[in-house]
């Protein structure tokens, strides 16, 4: 019987029967892999796209804001929501990988590394619209509280646009650090498994030298629990100072004290939808099937179910306190020709129907477990959060306390190439991630696979034991045995004593002897000459210098300057230590 | 000690980058958004004017709000004219009070003193550096100065001595002349 409880009721969350080596595999596979000509298709429109982008930015920056369609009244329109829109998307990955991580969810594991990828890649997009929505963007730097010569003249604390540009770089650097560090055992996963010598170089500097050191794992989980708990405040506050640009205004239908924890709530209900539109394609697209599975996604519809009905609530509340303030403007903005029946009607019900009649489907387990529709309802949830932010700047700016400055918004072909642009950026991003970094954090799976993984609930509830279940025919490493060399006539032998003098002998009777062939550049041939010379312990390779690989050079007589080379002596004290 | 060479080339960069300033020419100009006026700036050059200037001259005979044309003519006949009826318009029993005095000898020691010395004597700075000879002295009796002979010269100037019309407005000019006809009586009562 198998030592550890795991209630019966959970479904495991590997499936397929897969051993650490199988995790290994199938998560390096993509990186190894090539890409398919799908993913190059994929790629250029995406690139195209960003490159459209590109263009209408730097069109706006030379011409003028004036090639937008704002107006005098409409100041913010798609610059704005493409803005919260983007911060939005962003907070599902930390609140994936912080808040899960603090509540001990371990289906995280197979969903943080992408949700995480996503947060940072979206609050790029995110970051760009603050700089290029400005008048003169090459001042940007002036919000910056920088000593300087005018005076050291200072920027205003007051504004909720100064917070933005503390929230969201604080919020990138925070999530980037978290994001690299989970990274990093990942990294040197690849980087052990690297055969092309470019390949190695590039992983060995990702990895910082991971070399997977029980203490290093210790500090590894303290930093990720720090960093956590340090990231979920940052979440929660984040978009809380994002919605404060809207709710510190006087503008009727923004002055609402229930932004804060609407904008959070509607910002995991649109990032766990974008969540969900990428993991489903790439679950089938980078063969993961096995661990981004029904369980995963209907988690993860469940979410979205529970702040979508938050978000809903808040509707229902600003409808009511528009009535019950008594407050004309407010009742105007959302109860006559405001929202509803206004001009932008169209929007006002796009945003109903996609953000709070479509996500109540899920509460059908039967749809909420089917991929397709998960799709659909991820994809139509983040049209409906866009409209959600377009209709509370663009309706509560059209008509504000004056008549005489109403206004109505249409984009120009910039916004909207702006927009696509970013949406372009993004996916280049997304996609060259996909191709190079491990995008399952197999680290972490690895320590559910046990408890969670298809097969040991299997074994489990037959009620055998888990002895030996984790070998994998592949990996099991054979014990080595120590032979006494068998005294072969090619060895030199005056230069094997004198090799053997400066780096020791090797004791058969006392000594253990190292599986040597974890020295990257000894093979088993190798190792086995090695035996021969008498060289059977790490402590011995370290001690070789020049003189001792030249010695070896001569009495073995293959691959000259190979050991000097792949810096044997330095790679056995590594393992030493 | 890598870590140094690093910081000597930040460094050593931004040396380079500094030393690109030339301080016979005005230095390099980041984003120069309201650098340079769009209207005309007072003593600007343009292409805009017939003689390449921002200032141009006013029409003859025009009068500026607040100003008063000087009816006396630039001649010796309106010197004497002027020598003999013009008085300060302003009520001198009331209005030329100590402090209107003191305007005067401020401006008088920034714009005549150089040449009159400031006593009024003759002997300003550049007559004692010989720079200018034949500084008469205001008790000079064959010149006998009156208010307005005082008022006319520093409007129009004569011989050696030119206009200060356009450093000293109309009150300025008045101010100036009580306090020359104190220095005068100064002289006199010596």
């Amino acid at each position: 019987m198998a030592s550890h409880y795991e209630a019966p009721i959970r479904e495991p969350l590997v499936n397929g029967e897969k051993s650490y080596h199988d995790v290994t595999v199938d998560v390096a596979a993509p990186v190894e892999g090539r890409a398919n000509k799908q993913w190059w298709i994929v790629f250029s429109i995406a690139l195209a796209a960003f490159l459209w982008g590109v263009g209408c930015i730097i069109y706006t920056i030379s011409t003028g804001i004036g090639v937008w369609g704002l107006n005098k009244t409409i100041g913010w329109a798609w610059d704005i929501t493409n803005f919260v829109w983007w911060v939005g998307i962003g907070h599902a990955g930390t609140l994936i990988s912080a808040v899960l991580l603090l509540f001990r969810q371990k289906w995280r594991m197979a969903v943080n590394r992408s949700a995480e990828a996503m947060t940072i890649f979206s609050v790029i997009q995110a970051g760009l619209f603050p700089i290029i929505h400005m008048g003169r963007p090459w001042l940007a730097y002036w919000v910056l509280p920088i000593p300087n010569q005018f005076g050291s003249l200072w920027v205003n604390f007051n504004s909720p646009l100064l917070w933005d540009v503390f929230a969201i770089s604080t919020y990138l650097s925070v999530s980037l650090v978290f994001w690299w560090t989970g990274l990093l055992p990942d990294f040197a996963m690849i980087r052990d498994r690297a055969v092309k010598p470019f390949q190695k170089k590039i992983y060995s500097l990702l990895s910082f030298g991971w070399t997977g050191r029980a203490k290093d794992w210790q500090r590894f989980e303290e930093v990720s629990l720090v960093l956590a708990g340090l990231a979920t405040p940052l979440v929660l506050s984040v978009h809380t100072i994002v919605s404060f640009d809207f709710a510190t205004s006087v503008v009727a239908g923004w002055h609402s004290t229930i932004y804060p924890p609407y904008f959070v709530a509607g910002a995991i209900f649109s990032g766990f939808a974008m969540v969900l539109t990428l993991l489903i394609i790439m679950r089938k697209v980078s063969n993961l099937e096995a661990y981004i599975t029904r369980v995963h996604v209907e988690y993860m519809n469940k979410v979205i179910l529970l702040t979508g009905g938050i978000v809903s609530v808040a509707y229902i509340t600003e409808f009511f306190i528009a009535w019950y303030s008594g407050s004309n403007y407010e009742d105007y903005t959302y109860l006559s020709i405001g929202a509803a029946t206004g001009p932008y009607w169209w929007a006002f019900w796009a945003l109903i129907i996609c953000n709070f009649i479509v996500p109540q489907t899920l509460w059908i387990k039967k749809l909420r477990r089917n991929f397709a529709w998960s799709f659909i309802v991820s994809i139509i949830i983040n049209i409906g959060m866009w409209f959600e932010r377009f209709d509370i700047i663009v309706i509560n700016l059209s008509k504000g306390h004056l008549p005489s400055s109403w206004s109505m918004f249409s984009p120009t072909f910039v916004d909207v190439g702006i927009f696509i642009g970013t949406i372009g950026f993004f996916f280049v991003l997304f996609l060259l991630y996909a191709r190079t970094f491990p995008v399952i954090a197999q680290a972490e799976v690895k320590t559910i696979l046990k408890s969670s993984g298809e097969r040991y609930k299997r074994l489990r509830e037959e009620g055998t034991s888990l002895a030996g279940a984790a070998a994998d025919q592949r990996t099991a490493l054979k014990p080595v045995a120590a032979k006494a060399p068998s005294g072969k006539t090619e060895i030199d032998k005056e230069k094997q004593s004198q090799l053997l003098n400066t780096i020791g002998a090797f004791d058969p009777e006392t000594d253990q002897a190292d599986d040597l062939k974890k020295i990257n550049g000894i093979g088993p041939v190798m190792e086995k000459t090695l035996n021969q010379i008498g060289i059977y312990k790490y402590e011995q390779v370290s001690k070789m210098s020049e003189n001792e690989y030249d010695l070896l050079d001569a009495i073995t007589g293959a691959f000259p300057g190979r050991a000097q080379r792949d810096d044997w002596a330095g790679q056995a004290k590594n393992l030493i230590n | 000690m890598r870590v140094f060479v690093k910081i000597g080339i930040v460094l050593g960069v931004v040396a380079l980058v500094a030393s690109c300033q030339n301080k016979s020419t005005p230095n390099y100009q980041y984003m120069p958004d309201m650098y340079e006026p769009v209207g005309y700036e007072t003593y600007q050059e343009t292409r805009a004017f017939r003689n390449g200037k921002e200032g141009q001259l006013p029409v003859e005979g025009t009068i500026a709000r607040g100003h008063k044309p000087y009816d006396y003519p630039n001649t010796l006949e309106g010197y004497n004219e002027a020598k003999l009826n013009l008085k300060n318009p302003t009520d001198s029993v009331t209005a030329v009070s100590e402090d209107y005095l003191k305007n005067g000898e401020e401006l008088f020691n920034i714009y005549c003193a150089v040449c009159h010395g400031d006593k009024g004597d003759g002997q300003g700075v550049l007559a004692e550096r010989e720079k200018i000879l034949g500084v008469p002295s205001y008790d000079d009796a064959g010149r006998a100065i009156t208010e307005g002979s005082v008022y006319h010269v520093i409007r129009y100037g004569l011989n050696a001595m030119g206009s200060y019309a356009n450093q000293l407005n109309e009150e300025e000019r008045w101010q100036v002349t009580e306090y020359v006809m104190t220095l005068k009586e100064d002289l006199e009562n010596k």
